[in-house]
């Protein structure tokens, strides 16, 4: 039962989706503050790398102790990451498309975390510690539940509080409804005499942190151990992932799930004997293809106001002086 | 006006600035005037990747202990194949380096060995010689043959899963070499593959390595460079095999053993021979007759029997070259492609050669297209 | 003290061109305590990258090599960009280009010499594969108004994956099927040899090389500045780009404006994979570890940003960038490693956008204003 090609994608989809869960609910939070930061995979990158070091260096007593210290060191090493972008964008007023490009060029791959990995020697060892899934195994066998919600970490129990979390603060709170109209109508906000810059540092700088423990993720979970862009891409898809899923948290779990279920459908397909043509090629360009449909049907002309992108999305705001 | 004032100013601060830097920093060509031999390495990846490239590198750091002032050697990471692999190798030439290491397919094309004739290549994997580019490789298949051996000793049931990255012959004959292994410890064991299409790919490792075992298979093994897989199988206590690298601390209970890779004397070799001039190009296929490649220790998991049957078996190797693809070899199909008694030769023979090895042999669950 | 950053009203010329200056200087200043602090020397590391970019020997004809892709998907994206038309697809019409190219030249090509025929009919290939991978994202953002951002972001991915699969995982027409070494590795079946674009060689520094590539790019660059600066459709595109509605009241057709302009911006990157077939890697090269490696397409979008959108400016910048991305090679090694490179980019590209502001804005410095007495109301 628990073997059904089904119950084991949607458990691998729950496990491998939850970095792109953390991160698009990040980078939702951005946008809807009309900030667009396309250097979440760098930000993704530094997290892990720091979060990893946090553990492999830093010596506190209990194991669990260390790894909320390194979700922590991730979630600031993130936020650090977004403050560049977010003063470049938010103060100097600069492109945010090129600023979050050379964001990914400065901590990416060939930047920081390469070079902080390196010089840290923190390649080829494995995590000191690491989340385990912390119920009982007799729990983790029960038909389909067992696997799919008692089998995970703690990480991805986290993220759904998030998920609760961030739904009610943009429906329920002031702050929440708040950065809505910054994001729709900064002006109009502004008149309101709510501060549009501090909406926007503070959303900014809230998706990194939110970025760095989706990298953590990978180096203190999924594949605990340091590589050089061990995200993968990662950072890329959770930008699209916003997308998919209407700048809505709780559809950012159902995309990072479908997401994290597609990608591991090859594997299972070729285990089983299973084969559906060039799967390789269609399973990896599903989500990027199924992101782009999903787009139009955001943008279709009545449909955009009720599923809508925020409107001042990508554009600086600039108060114009009486 | 002012603002024009000082604009000016700015600009000549930075022209002056930047003379001095110039000025003041040293030219990469004047620093070093040694009469050391230069000897460059390049890698498709990071050269700390606990794989690949990482074996490629403690070969160099082989070479510069041993060597010591004599020789002066570098190394490039993160190489992508085309234009920036020309570009590294033009930059190096012009720093003086004139042996140059390139350690994945595809870097050294005829285009490129001729753009630079005075430069000589060691191109790993491949197939091109010319007057200035050498291949080299070797028959990793001696030893993942005897890590097969441990993996169907290990085996409690019918099924090992073996995580492999391209459908190339290179990958191909791996895996049949792993396979005749196990089935050499464990007769009708079946190998079951899954193909990840990367060479390192933690994530992927993983996800395949899942459900190599929830399909059935008690044994995992691997033809990728990442120990995903193994950390996998130290997480629901499964044996594992490596790949490259002697990586037992990543899964210290599961580990059994694994191929690895002794890049050093061959780049010894080399390096001596165009530092006397008596370089000349060709195609070296070592083995682990000549130390090419080696079994990495045991971890707890080998049960003395198989130690006892994989020694008796790397002796025969050591004495007997390519001895584990020597026929009768069937493939899945039940076919005979070649026949008892004959070996298969490294190039030459379509298919049936070493290098042109596109099917499995019997009892690999698996096609060889991907 | 309150710090202001406001408007200009005028944007004086020699501003333009002192201000990318400054920037970089400041780059390389900020860039320079970072590498003390990890423990470089940033004055022989800075005289390293000015030599690997452009004296040392070879060095120019690589920073031409690295420097025409780059220019092409530079100007690709400036075209569009000008307009507020944000195609980040670069990338994907880079490899489309591609494919339509070495297709075309496999198919026409024969033996001999360069002919400019099979050439001629593969920048047309390159420029139609890009336009019509563009022209996805260009439909759905004319006719449905969505996002070209994203939509051209998500088709990188696709055309990358399919660029992979044509040479990796089947038989196609561009995948070498013939001959030993086919067997050993996928590869691209090699272009015919009058498909081989020529280059040009200059007589310095050891031989320079100018790839064929490099003078499409400056006509490029050259058609695109007549086309924006001197044609009534430039001058369409301008309006649009300044302000939609603004457009629409002056009656130019809004839809038609951005499929051309999203065509065109295509068509160049498109002409860029073109070109890397053609001028370097001579087949299809669909190696997840080679040309999709390269990020140009991405890279360009930062050029044509630093360029201003320019198309001449743009071509500077794709030279210099291109020089960098050489120098970077040569400044990594076993003393230098490689992920500081890219800090050394980033840095220097933060430095130079944060530097764009103060060409159209300007700091001021306001003294906080005294309060004005309340009137006290007359008895």
């Amino acid at each position: 039962m628990n073997n059904a090609l089904v119950v084991v994608l949607l458990a691998s989809g729950v496990a491998y989706g939850t970095p792109l869960l953390f991160a698009s609910l990040g980078e939702l939070l951005a946008e809807r503050s009309g900030v667009l930061n396309l250097g979440v995979e760098g930000m993704m990158l530094v997290g892990a790398v720091m979060g990893f070091w946090t553990v492999q260096r830093v010596h506190v007593g209990s194991g669990a102790l260390a790894l909320i210290l390194a979700l922590v060191v991730a979630a600031f090493s993130g936020a650090v990451m977004a403050a560049i972008h977010a003063f470049l964008v938010i103060t100097l007023r600069a492109n945010q498309i090129v600023s979050g490009l050379a964001l990914t060029i400065f901590a990416g791959a060939v930047g920081l975390s390469s070079y902080l990995g390196s010089d840290l020697n923190l390649a080829d060892v494995p995590a000191s510690r690491t989340f385990h899934p912390f119920f009982p195994s007799t729990m983790q066998n029960w038909p389909i539940v067992g696997p799919i919600v008692f089998g995970q970490t703690p990480l991805v129990y986290l993220s759904w509080a998030c998920v609760v979390a961030i739904v009610y603060y943009l429906a329920r709170t002031r702050p929440g409804l708040n950065v809505r109209a910054v994001g729709e109508a900064p002006g109009a906000a502004d008149a309101m005499g709510i501060s549009v810059t501090k909406y926007r540092y503070v959303h900014t700088l809230v998706g990194g942190a939110f970025a760095g423990v989706a990298g953590s993720t990978f180096t203190l979970a999924l594949t605990p151990q340091w590589v050089n862009g061990i995200t993968g891409g990662a950072g890329w898809i959770a930008i699209a992932l916003v997308i998919f899923a209407f700048w809505r948290p709780e559809l950012c779990l159902v995309g990072a799930y479908f997401f994290g279920a597609l990608q591991a459908l090859a594997p299972e397909l070729q285990a089983r004997n299973i084969s559906l043509g060039p799967t390789e090629l269609w399973t990896n360009a599903l989500p990027y293809a199924a992101t782009v449909v999903v787009l139009v049907l955001v943008s279709w002309r009545g449909a955009s106001r009720r599923l809508g992108a925020p409107a001042a999305l990508g554009v600086a705001y600039v108060r114009e002086e009486a | 006006m002012r603002n024009r004032k000082l604009a000016l100013g700015a600009i000549l601060l930075v022209v002056a600035a930047a003379a001095a830097v110039l000025a003041l920093g040293t030219s990469p060509g004047s620093a070093r005037s040694t009469a050391a031999f230069k000897a460059a390495w390049i890698y498709v990846g990071p050269h700390n990747d606990g794989g690949w490239s990482q074996a490629h590198d403690e070969g160099r750091l082989y070479v510069q202990k041993m060597l010591g002032s004599k020789v002066q050697t570098t190394y490039k990471e993160n190489i992508a194949v085309g234009t920036q692999f020309d570009q590294t190798v033009s930059s190096l030439r012009a720093q003086g380096y004139k042996l140059i290491f390139a350690t994945s397919y595809g870097y050294v094309t005829p285009a490129v060995a001729a753009k630079y004739p005075d430069v000589k290549f060691e191109q790993a994997t491949g197939t091109l010689v010319s007057k200035n580019v050498s291949e080299y490789f070797g028959a990793a298949e001696d030893t993942v043959y005897l890590s097969g051996m441990a993996a169907g000793a290990a085996a409690k049931c019918n099924t090992i899963g073996y995580v492999v990255a391209f459908p190339i012959p290179e990958v191909i004959r791996h895996a049949n070499a792993f396979a005749l292994g196990a089935q050499a410890t464990h007769p009708g064991v079946k190998v079951k593959l899954v193909w990840t299409n990367s060479w390192f790919d933690p994530s992927k490792e993983k996800k395949a390595a899942q459900s190599l075992h929830g399909s059935g298979a008690c044994v995992l093994g691997q033809n990728v460079d990442s120990p995903a897989t193994g950390q996998y199988a130290e997480s629901v206590k499964v044996p594992w095999v490596g790949y490259d690298s002697d990586a037992s601390k990543f899964a210290p209970k599961s580990w059994l053993t694994a191929s690895v890779y002794n890049w050093g004397p061959y780049y010894l070799k080399r390096v001596q021979a165009a530092m006397n001039g008596t370089w000349k190009p060709g195609f070296y296929y070592g083995n682990i007759q000549d130390g090419f490649t080696k079994l990495a220790a045991y971890g707890p998991g080998v049960s003395a029997k198989a130690k006892a049957q994989i020694a008796a078996k790397m002796a025969y190797l050591k004495s007997h070259q390519n001895a584990e693809f020597t026929g009768p070899l069937y493939d899945q199909n039940g076919k005979l492609r070649v026949p008892k008694g004959q070996k298969m030769q490294v190039l030459k023979g379509g298919t049936n050669s070493l290098y042109g090895m596109n099917w499995l042999v019997k009892g690999v669950i698996g096609s060889p297209k991907g | 003290m309150r710090l202001t950053i406001e408007r200009r009203l005028d944007q004086p010329r020699w501003l333009a061109a002192v201000v990318p200056v400054v920037s970089v200087a400041a780059a390389l200043v900020l860039a320079g305590i970072v590498l003390l602090v990890t423990g470089h020397d940033p004055f022989s590391s800075y005289r390293k990258l000015f030599d690997a970019a452009f004296v040392q020997t070879g060095s120019v004809g690589q920073t031409l090599i690295a420097a025409t892709p780059l220019a092409f998907t530079g100007l690709g994206a400036a075209a569009a960009f000008r307009m507020r038309l944000y195609n980040i697809g670069g990338e994907g019409q880079l490899y489309m280009g591609a494919i339509f190219g070495s297709g075309i030249g496999l198919l026409l090509g024969g033996a001999g010499g360069a002919s400019p025929g099979v050439i001629a009919a593969m920048v047309a290939a390159g420029c139609v594969g890009g336009a019509l991978w563009a022209s996805i994202p260009g439909v759905l953002r004319a006719f449905f108004g969505t996002s070209e951002i994203l939509t051209s972001l998500m088709l990188n991915y696709v055309a990358g994956y399919l660029l992979t699969y044509l040479i990796f995982q089947s038989q196609s027409y561009w995948r070498q099927t013939k001959g030993f070494n086919a067997t050993v590795f996928p590869t691209g079946k090699p272009l015919p040899s009058n498909a081989v674009w020529p280059a040009w060689n200059v007589h310095a520094q050891g031989g320079i090389p100018i790839p064929l590539g490099a003078f499409f790019a400056v006509l490029a660059g050259l058609v695109l500045w007549v086309l924006y600066k001197r044609t009534r459709f430039g001058f369409e595109v301008q309006v649009l780009g300044d302000s939609e509605g603004a457009a629409r009241y002056a009656g130019v057709p809004v839809r038609r404006k951005i499929l051309a302009v999203m065509a065109i911006s295509g068509a160049v990157a498109g002409l860029g994979g073109a070109s890397q077939v053609g001028d370097f890697s001579h087949a299809l090269d669909g190696d997840p570890n080679g040309l999709q490696k390269q990020a140009y397409g991405y890279s360009g979008i930062v050029v044509a940003a630093l360029g201003r959108y320019n198309p001449f400016a743009v071509l500077l910048v794709a030279l210099l960038i291109g020089g960098l991305d050489n120098a970077g090679n040569t400044l990594q090694g076993a003393d230098f490693p490689s992920g500081l490179v890219g800090v050394i980019q980033g840095i220097i590209l933060f430095c130079a956008l944060g530097g764009e502001v103060l060409v159209r804005h300007r700091l001021r410095v306001a003294r906080r204003v005294a309060a004005t007495p309340e009137l006290e109301p007359v008895a």
